[in-house]
C-alpha cells in the first residue's frame, strides 16, 4: 500500500471511507521523462558505443536472387489497424493528459470515442491475428531467447557465438508488443467499464457497477497504463524515426520493405518469404 | 472572500480549509456604482441591496436590479455582493455535502446516476458533471452585455460577461475563469442597452430565500413591433449562464410576439437532455424564453 | 373581507377569558432578552461536538480516539458504552414498562441512520472539539440498509434493523416489538402501475358492511397518494447545557413540558427524580419534536459528569436535521364509495408509515381514527403497517397521522365532488361529524365518540366568510397562463386530555401565583390556561403571577404540550385549583368571620358575606398560614400526582395553597375541528403557484386568548401548507444519505409564500364536556392547511397532475406537458 499511496490520490467517499480516485498526476511527467531519458541514452549509446551488428552467416545467394525486389511485410488490413490504433492512441493520450497539465478543452467526448475506436480495432486485431495472421510471429520463441543470451554475453565481452538474424519481428519488437498488450489491455479493460461513468451512446450512465474501492483501483490502473503508454509511445515513435529503422517504418506505410534490408537483418529461415511472381501477396499469412 | 455567504458554508462544514483567507470588504475602490463615459461601472464588492436600490440602475438597467432583487433573501442581499453573486459556486447538494465528485476533483457525478436525485440539475451542456450555476444576477449582466474587469498577476483583463463563465467540459472544478491570484474588481455595463425593453423572470420553489430552478433575462430593442436587437440569457439550465445566441439570431427582425417567442422557446431547448427528475426544466425554459420575447399576459381577475 | 378577526367579539360574559392581553414572557421575547438553552453560560463551561455516523447502518467494531485525546484542550469523550442502561418506566398505577431494547439512547454502537451520533467530545472550545472529532478513527462493519419503506417490504428487501423491518404490538406483551414482514412479488405487481401495493398488514380494524357500501355506491374511487417526510425544523435546535452541583444535575434545553421532561431525564439517566433540576423558560418551537425534550440532552449531562465541568452542546442546523425529528411520510391508498349525493358509504383505507429506525410512532393508527371521525363513513376498514427505515428518527409532528390521513382522503373527496357534480362544501357538509359523533377504531366492539363537534357550522360560516360560492362561480378561471382554483378541506385532531393537577398560591400580599409546569414553546398556553383560574377567582390579571420554566420552582404535574392537550387539560386543572382556592377562601372566611362557607362569595379580591363583613385575599392568605394544614399546603390532597405533592410540600406555608386534580367528568373524547379554505393561482407555463387567499374557521370550544389562538390557527395551517407547497426529504438511495440536509433544502414556508391577508375565525361555542368549554388547537388546523391547497390545485389543474405532496413546479409542468401524471408516486424521497 505504501507505494500505492504515494503515486495515487485519495478521497473520502460519502461513507467516510478512504478510496483512491486516480493516479497522482506528477506521474505524467515521470513517464514523459522516462521515455525521453530512454531515447537520449539509447541515441548516445548507438552513436558512440554500439558495435556493428554481427550475425551468424545464413545467407543464401540463390534465395537473394529469387526474392522480389520488395519484400511484402504488412497486409493492408494490418497496416490499417496499426494506423487506426496509432491515431486513437495519440488522441487518447492527448485528450487524457493535456488537460491535466493545464491545457483545458472539452476532452471527454474525444477520449471516449477514441477509446471506443481503439477497443474495436484491438478486438479486430486479436481476431485477425489469431485466425488470419501467424499468431506466434509476435511472441518470443526459443531462438529469440538463445540469441538474446548470446548478445548479452557478447556485449559483456564474453565469448559467445554471434546471434542469428531476426525472424519477422526482432525480440525487442516482440517485447515492446508484449508491453503494449499489457498496458493497452489494462487501459482498455478499465476504460470499457469507465465508459459507464460518462454519457456515451452505448449504455445508460451507471457509476455504481462496482464499489467505490474497486472503481478507485480501476481508475488508478487506467491511469498507470495511460502514463505507461506515454513512455511506450515515446519510445515507439523514437525508433520509428531512427534512420536505421526507417525501412521498417516505411513498410508499415507501404506494406513492403527493400530486399536488401530484408536480407541484411532477417533470417529467411525464420521469416520465410514465399517466392511468387507477384509481390502483391503478403507474407504474413499463415504458412 | 467577498460577502462570505458562499465561503462560510464551506468553512463551517470544514470541507474547504484554505491556509489564507483574504477579506476584501475593506477595499473601498471595490465598492460602489460609478458612471463612466459609456454606461456604469459597479464595484465587485457592491452589495446586492445597493445594486437593487441604486437609482441609475433602477432607471436604465432595471434588468439587473430585478435579477439582483430576486436573489436569496433581504438579509443575504444586504451582505452578499454582486461580484460574489456571479462568482458563487454551484449548489449541487452532492458537491456541497463534500462528496468527492468530479467538481471536487474526484471521478464521479453522484447526481447523474440511475438513482441520483437531480431535480435541480442541468439539462444542457452537461459533461460528466450536471451541476448548474445558481446566480440570478449573471443572466441579467449577460443580457446587458456587461464586461467583467479582472485583475490578474499579468495585469488587467476585461472579458465579456458570458466569457467569464465556464462549463465542466472546459474546467470541471470551477464555474468561472478566475484562477488563483485573479480578482474580479468591477463589472461595467455599457449604455448600449440602457432603457431597453427588459424581461426578467425567476422560477423557484419558495418566493424568497431560494435558488432559481431557472431564470431568464432579456434585453430587447424593438421598433415598430420588430425586434431590432436582442440579448437573451438563461441560468439554472447548465453549469454556466447560457447566452442564447442562436435564439437571438433567429428572432432578430421578427415581430416581438408570442408566436416568435414560441419559436424561440423551441429553439432554446434544442439538444436539452433531461435527467430522471428534471425534465420539467425543458418546458420551463421553453416557456421562459417565450415570455422573454413575447411577454406575459397579466391576469386581471374580477373581485 | 367582512368579519375580520379583529371585529369578532370573543369572551362575551367573561372578564379574562376570550380577551386579548400581553403575556408575561412577551417583552423578553420581542426584545431578545429571553434566554434559551444556548444563551446560558457557566463557570468553566466546555463545549461538545458529536461524531455522526457516515453510514446508514453499521456496527462500530473499534474506536481509536488516541489522537483526539492527545489534542490539547480535549477533556472527555463519551461513547454509547458510557450511557447508563435506561430505566424501566413505572406508570402512575404501578405498572412497569420495560425499557425497549430497540429504543434510541442518544449515542450508539450500531448506528441505524446516516447522521446518528456515535460519540461526543468535550473540549475547551468548539473548534478543538471539532478537530478532535476528525482525529477519531472508527472501524465499521457495514450492515444492510434501506431508506424506502416499500423496498424493505419486497421479498428480498433489506432489513433496517438486524431483527426486522416493522413494528408490531403483540397482544399481552409489553410495548411494541420489531418484527419482519415481507410481501410477495404478486403483492408488488401493482406498484409498476403506480398503485400502492397492498400486502399483509399487522394491524387492521373495521366496522359496518364494507362490501354492501361499495355495492350501493354511485362512485367508487381507488387512489394512491404519498405524503412527505417533513422535518420539524424548530427555530431553536435541540442545544442543551448541563452541569452537576451537589449531586444534582442542572439541565437547560427546550421542551414541550417542563415537569414531564424531568421524568424522561430520570429514566434516560437512570437517576432519581429529585436529583434533576430542569430549566426551560423559553423554547423555540416544538411541534411534537420536543415533547419531553430530546434524548440527546443526556450527552452534555453525562459529559459534564465525566469532565467535571459544565458542558454546552450546541446543535447545528444540519445536526438538527438528523437528530431533530420529522413526520413519518405515508404512502397511502384509499378506496372510497360515494352515494350520488356524495355521502361516503364505504371507505377502505391502507397506509404505510415510514417510521425511521426508532420508537414506534402512532401516526398510522391515528390516521384511521381521524379519517373515521372527520368523514363519518358508514362503513370503514383501516389497515396499516409501521415500517422501519434507515432514515432519521421520527416523532409526532403537529397532527401526527391526522395530516397524513386528511392529505390522502381530501383529494379523493374533491375528485368525487367533481365527478358527482356536487359542490365541494356540500359534500363535506353531508359527511362531517356533528355532536357526539362516533368513530373508529371500535374498542371492545363499540365505536368511540367525540365530546362534541360543531364543524358543520364552522364549514357553513367559513364558506360564507370566504365567499365560496362567488369564487366557485367566477368566470373565466383562466386568463392567459394563469389559472385560479379554490379548495376547501375539513380538518380535525384530538383536542385535549384530562386528569392533571392545578396548583396556585394566594400570597399574604394578596397576589395569586399560578405554578405552571407547562412548557413555554411559543403557544402561550403556559400562561393562557391560568386565565381560567383567575376568572374563577374573579381577580384582575394584574394581581396574578405565573411561575414557569424551572422545576426547582415547585411546579405541578402538567400535561405535555403535545396532541393539542394543554388548553383543554390545563384550563380544567387551573379551574379545579381555583375552585379549591375558592372553597378554602370561603372556609377561612367562615372560620374567621362566622357563618357558613357557602354563604361567602369570592369577588373583587375579597371573600365576603352579604352585609356581614369580608376579608381580602391578603388577609385570607395570612389566615391560611396561621391555620396550616390543608390551607397552607402542609396537607395535600390524596389524589394528586407525587410531583405535585413534592411541590406543595416545598411551597407549604407561603400563603393559601390551592391544589387539585382535574376530576371533572367527561363523556367522549375531546377533538377540535377546522374548516379550511384556499384560493390559489397557478401559472401553467412555469408551474409556479401563489396562494391568493386563505381562511381557517375553527371549532375549538371557548376561545381563551384570541391573539394566541389566531397565531395557532394560522401558524399551524402554515405548517400544513408547507407540506403541500414544498417541504420534503430527499435521499440518495445508493448511499442511504439525505441530500436535502440544509435548512434551505428543507424549505419551510416563508412569509412571502402566504397570502398577505390570511384569515381565521373561531365559532366560540363551548365544549359541553369541560368546565371552561375550551379545547386544544395546535394540531387541528394542520391537515386542512395542506389539503385545502392540494384541493385548490386540482380544482385549477384537473385531477391527473399529482399523486404526492408537496406539489411544485416540477410536478405540475411535467404532468401538464405529458397530459398525464408523470411523477412516479412510489419512489420515496425524491
Amino acid at each position: 500500500m505504501g507505494i500505492l499511496k504515494s503515486i495515487t490520490e485519495w478521497a473520502t467517499n460519502p461513507w467516510g471511507q478512504n478510496v483512491p480516485i486516480h493516479i497522482a498526476w506528477f506521474l505524467i511527467w515521470v513517464a514523459a521523462l522516462a521515455g525521453l531519458l530512454f531515447l537520449i541514452v539509447h541515441a548516445i549509446y548507438v552513436r558512440y558505443f554500439a558495435k556493428a551488428e554481427e550475425y551468424a552467416d545464413d545467407s543464401s545467394p540463390t534465395l537473394a536472387t529469387a526474392l522480389p525486389k520488395r519484400i511484402p511485410r504488412h497486409s493492408l488490413a494490418a497496416r490499417l489497424f496499426h494506423w487506426i490504433m496509432a491515431a486513437s492512441m495519440f488522441t487518447l493520450l492527448i485528450t487524457a493528459f493535456l488537460p491535466k497539465i493545464g491545457l483545458q478543452f472539452d476532452w471527454v467526448t474525444y477520449h471516449w470515442i477514441a477509446g471506443s475506436v481503439l477497443t474495436v480495432s484491438i478486438l479486430f486485431h486479436i481476431v485477425h491475428a489469431s485466425f488470419w495472421l501467424d499468431f506466434w510471429a509476435i511472441w518470443p520463441d526459443r531462438a529469440d531467447l538463445i540469441d538474446a543470451r548470446r548478445r548479452v554475453l557478447r556485449f559483456m565481452g564474453r565469448p559467445a557465438p554471434p546471434p542469428r538474424k531476426f525472424a519477422k519481428y526482432p525480440l525487442e519488437n516482440k517485447l515492446y508488443h508484449g508491453a503494449i498488450i499489457a498496458t493497452g489491455l489494462a487501459a482498455i479493460g478499465t476504460g470499457v467499464f469507465m465508459l459507464s461513468r460518462v454519457r456515451t451512446i452505448f449504455f445508460p450512465r451507471n457509476p455504481y457497477l462496482f464499489s467505490d474501492m474497486t472503481w478507485g483501483l480501476m481508475y488508478v490502473l487506467h491511469g498507470l497504463a495511460g502514463v505507461g503508454l506515454i513512455a511506450l509511445v515515446t519510445v515507439h515513435v523514437y525508433f520509428a524515426v531512427r534512420p536505421e529503422k526507417l525501412d521498417i517504418t516505411k513498410s508499415m506505410i507501404f506494406g513492403s520493405m527493400r530486399r536488401e534490408f530484408y536480407l541484411k537483418h532477417y533470417d529467411p529461415q525464420r521469416w520465410t518469404v514465399r517466392i511468387q511472381p507477384s509481390d502483391s501477396i503478403s507474407t504474413d499469412r499463415k504458412a | 472572500m467577498a460577502g462570505g455567504l458562499d465561503s462560510f458554508d464551506w468553512l463551517k462544514d470544514r470541507i474547504k480549509r484554505p491556509k489564507v483567507l483574504v477579506d476584501l470588504s475593506g477595499i473601498a475602490e471595490l465598492k460602489g456604482v460609478r458612471t463612466t463615459s459609456d454606461g456604469i461601472e459597479i464595484g465587485a464588492m457592491t452589495t446586492l441591496s445597493e445594486v437593487v436600490r441604486h437609482p441609475l440602475i433602477k432607471e436604465k438597467y432595471s434588468l439587473l436590479a430585478e435579477g439582483a432583487e430576486l436573489a436569496a433573501s433581504p438579509q443575504i442581499r444586504n451582505q452578499g455582493t454582486l461580484g460574489g453573486n456571479v462568482s458563487q459556486d454551484t449548489r449541487c447538494w452532492y458537491y456541497r455535502a463534500g462528496w468527492p465528485c468530479y467538481r471536487a476533483g474526484g471521478n464521479i457525478c453522484y447526481a447523474d446516476t440511475p438513482t441520483g436525485r437531480n431535480r435541480e440539475h442541468a439539462i444542457l451542456h452537461a459533461e460528466r458533471c450536471v451541476a448548474v450555476n445558481p446566480s440570478d444576477s449573471a443572466p441579467a449582466l449577460i443580457a446587458l452585455d456587461a464586461k467583467f474587469v479582472l485583475r490578474t498577476p499579468k495585469g488587467e483583463r476585461i472579458v465579456d460577461a458570458e466569457d467569464y463563465f465556464i462549463g465542466p467540459d472546459i474546467d470541471i472544478t470551477r464555474l468561472h475563469i478566475l484562477k488563483p491570484g485573479d480578482l474580479l474588481t468591477a463589472i461595467r455595463i455599457p449604455s448600449t442597452w440602457a432603457g431597453s425593453k427588459f424581461y426578467f423572470e425567476k422560477v423557484r420553489d419558495r418566493n424568497v430565500w431560494d435558488f432559481p430552478l431557472l431564470n431568464v433575462a432579456s434585453a430587447m430593442q424593438v421598433s415598430g413591433g420588430t425586434i431590432e436587437r436582442i440579448r437573451l440569457s438563461v441560468n439554472g439550465a447548465a453549469a454556466r449562464p447560457l447566452r442564447l445566441k442562436a435564439v437571438e439570431d433567429a428572432v432578430r427582425g421578427k415581430p416581438a410576439t408570442a408566436a416568435t417567442g414560441e419559436m424561440a422557446g423551441q429553439l432554446a431547448v434544442q439538444g436539452a437532455v433531461p435527467l430522471q427528475f428534471n425534465a420539467y426544466k425543458i418546458p420551463l425554459m421553453r416557456n421562459l424564453v417565450k415570455r422573454a420575447i413575447g411577454g406575459v399576459e397579466e391576469a386581471k381577475w374580477a373581485s | 373581507m367582512a368579519d375580520l378577526p379583529s371585529e369578532r367579539q370573543y369572551g362575551v360574559g367573561y372578564k379574562l377569558i376570550g380577551k386579548n392581553y400581553v403575556t408575561a414572557d412577551l417583552l423578553a421575547k420581542v426584545t431578545g432578552r429571553s434566554k434559551y438553552a444556548e444563551d446560558f453560560r457557566a463557570e468553566g463551561m466546555l463545549f461538545c461536538k458529536l461524531l455522526l455516523s457516515p453510514l446508514p447502518h453499521a456496527r462500530v467494531k473499534h474506536i481509536d480516539a488516541s489522537q483526539a485525546l492527545a489534542l490539547p484542550g480535549v477533556r472527555a469523550i463519551l461513547t454509547a458504552d458510557d450511557l447508563p442502561a435506561p430505566a424501566d418506566t413505572v406508570t402512575d398505577n404501578g405498572t412497569v414498562i420495560k425499557a425497549s431494547k430497540w429504543g434510541e439512547r442518544g449515542l450508539t454502537m450500531e448506528p441505524v441512520y446516516q447522521g446518528e451520533p456515535i460519540l461526543a467530545v468535550a473540549a475547551v472550545d468548539e473548534l478543538t472539539a471539532a478537530e478532535a472529532i476528525e482525529r477519531i478513527q472508527i472501524d465499521f462493519e457495514h450492515l444492510p440498509f434501506v431508506v424506502d419503506p416499500l423496498d424493505t417490504l419486497r421479498p428480498d428487501g433489506p432489513n433496517p434493523r438486524t431483527d426486522g423491518n416493522i413494528w408490531v404490538t403483540p397482544s399481552g406483551a409489553q410495548g411494541p416489538a420489531v418484527a419482519q414482514l415481507k410481501w410477495t412479488d404478486a403483492d408488488f405487481a401493482e406498484a409498476r402501475h403506480g398503485r400502492l401495493p397492498i400486502g399483509k398488514t399487522p394491524d387492521e380494524w373495521s366496522y359496518g358492511d364494507l362490501d354492501a357500501g361499495f355495492k350501493a355506491a354511485a362512485l367508487v374511487l381507488d387512489e394512491t397518494f404519498v405524503t412527505p417526510d417533513v422535518s420539524h425544523q424548530t427555530l431553536e435546535s435541540r442545544s442543551a447545557m448541563a452541569y452537576w452541583q451537589n449531586g444534582k444535575v442542572y439541565l437547560h434545553t427546550g421542551t414541550q413540558s417542563t415537569t414531564q421532561t424531568r421524568t424522561a431525564v430520570a429514566r434516560w439517566l437512570n437517576i432519581d427524580l429529585d436529583k434533576i433540576v430542569f430549566i426551560s423558560e423559553y423554547t423555540g418551537g416544538g411541534f411534537g419534536s420536543k415533547v419531553t425534550g430530546g434524548v440527546s440532552m443526556i450527552i452534555p449531562a453525562l459529559l459534564a459528569k465525566k469532565a467535571h465541568a459544565p458542558v454546552m452542546m450546541r446543535i447545528s442546523r444540519e445536526e438538527e436535521t438528523f437528530i431533530g425529528r420529522a413526520r413519518p411520510g405515508f404512502p397511502g391508498r384509499m378506496k372510497v364509495g360515494f352515494s350520488k349525493e356524495g355521502r361516503i358509504l364505504a371507505l377502505d383505507m391502507f397506509v404505510i408509515s415510514d417510521n425511521g429506525p426508532y420508537e414506534a410512532q402512532g401516526d398510522a393508527p391515528t390516521s384511521g381514527h381521524m379519517v373515521s371521525l372527520l368523514y363519518q363513513p358508514q362503513s370503514m376498514r383501516w389497515r396499516g403497517v409501521t415500517v422501519l427505515t434507515n432514515t432519521p428518527p421520527r416523532s409526532a409532528q403537529s397532527s401526527p397521522g391526522g395530516l397524513q390521513g386528511i392529505a390522502i382522503i381530501e383529494p379523493i373527496i374533491a375528485k368525487a365532488a367533481r365527478r358527482l357534480g356536487v359542490d365541494q362544501v356540500a359534500i363535506r357538509y353531508i359527511n362531517c361529524p356533528e355532536g357526539k359523533a362516533r368513530y373508529g377504531p371500535p374498542v371492545q366492539g363499540q365505536l368511540q365518540h367525540a365530546t362534541s363537534a360543531f364543524i358543520k357550522e364552522a364549514l357553513q360560516r367559513g364558506a360564507e366568510q370566504f365567499k365560496w360560492q362567488e369564487r366557485v362561480a367566477r368566470s373565466p378561471k383562466r386568463i392567459g397562463s394563469k389559472v385560479r382554483g379554490v379548495g376547501v378541506s375539513l380538518s380535525c385532531y384530538v383536542g385535549g386530555t384530562i386528569g392533571f393537577d392545578g396548583l396556585l398560591v394566594i400570597t399574604p400580599e394578596g397576589r395569586v401565583r399560578f405554578q405552571s409546569g407547562i412548557g413555554n414553546l411559543g403557544t402561550e398556553s403556559v400562561i393562557d390556561v391560568h386565565r381560567a383560574g383567575a376568572e374563577v377567582l374573579g381577580i384582575p390579571w394584574e394581581r396574578c403571577d405565573v411561575v414557569w420554566g424551572d422545576t426547582s420552582k415547585h411546579l405541578p404535574f402538567s400535561c405535555v404540550s403535545g396532541g393539542s392537550q394543554t388548553t383543554h387539560a390545563m384550563t380544567r386543572a387551573s379551574h379545579a385549583a381555583a375552585m379549591d382556592a375558592r372553597q378554602k377562601l370561603q372556609e377561612i372566611a367562615a372560620k374567621s368571620l362566622g357563618g357558613k362557607p357557602e354563604e361567602y362569595t369570592v369577588a373583587n379580591e375579597r371573600v365576603s358575606r352579604n352585609g356581614h363583613g369580608s376579608m381580602t385575599f391578603a388577609q385570607a392568605a395570612q389566615r391560611a398560614i396561621e391555620l396550616g394544614g390543608k390551607y397552607d399546603g402542609h396537607e395535600a390532597p390524596a389524589d394528586i400526582n407525587k410531583m405535585t405533592k413534592a411541590s406543595i410540600a416545598a411551597l407549604a406555608g407561603q400563603g393559601l395553597l390551592a391544589a387539585a386534580r382535574d376530576n371533572y367528568p367527561r363523556d367522549g373524547m375531546t377533538h377540535s375541528y377546522v374548516a379550511s379554505f384556499a384560493e390559489i393561482e397557478v401559472d401553467v407555463e412555469t408551474g409556479k403557484y401563489y396562494i391568493v387567499d386563505f381562511l381557517a374557521y375553527a371549532d375549538v370550544g371557548t376561545v381563551i386568548h384570541p391573539r394566541a389562538l389566531g397565531g395557532q390557527v394560522l401558524g399551524r395551517s402554515i405548517l400544513g401548507i408547507g407540506h403541500a407547497i414544498g417541504q420534503k426529504w430527499v435521499f440518495d438511495p445508493q448511499y442511504g444519505a439525505m441530500v436535502s440536509k440544509r435548512f434551505h433544502h428543507n424549505k419551510p414556508p416563508t412569509i412571502l409564500d402566504l397570502p398577505v391577508n390570511m384569515q381565521w375565525a373561531a365559532l366560540d361555542i363551548p365544549d359541553p364536556e369541560t368546565p371552561v368549554g375550551a379545547r386544544g388547537i395546535g394540531e387541528p388546523p394542520v391537515g386542512g392547511g395542506c389539503a385545502s391547497i392540494l384541493n385548490a390545485l386540482s380544482d385549477a389543474l384537473g385531477d391527473g397532475i399529482f399523486q404526492r405532496a408537496p406539489v411544485n413546479a416540477d410536478t405540475i409542468l411535467t404532468s401538464l406537458e405529458a397530459g398525464r401524471p408523470m411523477q412516479h408516486p412510489l419512489i420515496a424521497h425524491i
